[in-house]
């Protein structure tokens, strides 16, 4: 597990996953199994992936005690236990290792995991558009233009070979770019996590976290314009 | 989805396509992009005695983008600073049948326009 602790939020999300077990109608106890008839589960749509790893909503996450979880949940929910199973189970156990294996994508990756948890808070951020830096605006038309130049340019030219160079350079500052984004974002990353941490609900700690996520989108979404262009200018010069 | 007929002729032949010296008296220049789609656009405008006398354009992007801005640089021609202020999105979309998923390609070019008229106040300014 990783160091944190499970605020009271994080508890009563935990509670609210728990329901009725539906062959059997009793209270239920445990994480995905009946304690009393030992059926398995269907995982609830309305849980979210950090519940159903039963982590804490939060940015750094231990990738092993993920990993670990995964894999115990892949074997218990794993269809091929299920092949004598009632019709029912096996539609569960389906059900519930498809959900599993998304969310350990999802989780998995820092930024999928970022952009995930933009999603499920996104009632504070939806609105806002993202204000991309202008300076970047004037980089990418310019190499959007010697990109153009040397697509038409004769390969072999000594021109071509001029904007080779020129676009290596332009490669290479565009990929710092993407690193120093994603410092910034890793620096976010532990922002929110410590604000959670705190789990205050004051007006100020409101407003810290809509700048938060305004400013882990923004950067996202330009991460993924950086990355878009360099692979294109990857592919042309290739 | 099809490109409406003006849209088309915009993108066939694009009017205003190239660019000024942004150091060049009475020029202001607007860059903007969409980082979602990928566009890129920048819009210039040269200003004598308050007029715009010309405007020039040049976008990476979609038909739909590339339309919204030629058919910006053709409204800009002409007007005086402040009427160029005045265009507005809406008018681009109903000029060229923009359906609703291009709508922000018109807003892009409302960005350029004032972002153009922005810099052009801010070099007119600091003289």
């Amino acid at each position: 597990m990783s160091g944190h602790t499970h605020n009271a939020d994080d508890r009563r999300e935990l509670q609210m996953a728990r329901s009725m077990c539906w062959h059997c109608q009793s209270e239920m106890a445990g994480e995905y199994f009946c304690d009393r008839c030992v059926k398995v589960q269907p995982v609830s749509k309305d849980l979210d992936y950090f519940t159903c790893f039963g982590l804490p909503r939060r940015l750094a996450l231990d990738p092993q005690a993920l990993e670990a979880k995964f894999y115990e949940l892949s074997r218990a929910f794993h269809p091929d236990f299920y092949q004598n199973k009632s019709d029912a189970e096996q539609t569960i156990s389906l059900d519930n290792s498809a959900m599993l294996n998304t969310a350990y994508r999802t989780l998995r990756d820092p930024i999928q995991r970022a952009e995930y948890l933009l999603d499920l808070e996104a009632g504070s951020v939806k609105d806002i558009r993202t204000t991309p830096p202008a300076d970047l605006f004037e980089e990418i038309l310019e190499l959007q233009d010697t990109l153009d130049e040397f697509r038409t340019s004769d390969r072999a030219s000594e021109n071509a070979a001029v904007l080779r160079t020129k676009l290596d350079a332009d490669r290479a500052t565009l990929e710092q770019r993407q690193r120093d984004m994603e410092a910034e974002l890793q620096q976010l990353f532990s922002r929110w996590d410590a604000l959670q941490d705190r789990g205050e609900a004051t007006e100020p700690a409101r407003a810290e976290r809509g700048r938060i996520l305004k400013d882990m989108r923004d950067i996202l979404s330009n991460r993924t314009y950086v990355k878009n262009i360099v692979n294109d200018l990857l592919a042309t010069i290739a | 989805m099809a490109y409406s007929e003006k849209v088309v002729d915009h993108f066939n032949n694009p009017r205003n396509m190239g660019s000024f010296k942004k150091e060049e008296d009475g020029v202001g220049t607007g860059i903007v992009g969409a980082p979602e789609c990928g566009d890129v656009m920048k819009l210039q405008i040269k200003v004598e005695n308050d007029t715009i006398v010309d405007a020039k354009f040049k976008t990476f992007g979609c038909g739909s983008a590339i339309a919204s801005s030629s058919l910006a640089t053709e409204w800009l021609k002409g007007k005086t600073v402040e009427e160029a202020g005045k265009i507005k999105n809406t008018d681009i979309v109903q000029e060229l049948n923009l359906p609703p998923v291009k709508i922000h390609c018109s807003v892009l070019a409302e960005d350029a326009i004032k972002a153009a008229l922005a810099d052009y106040q801010k070099k007119a300014d600091s003289k």
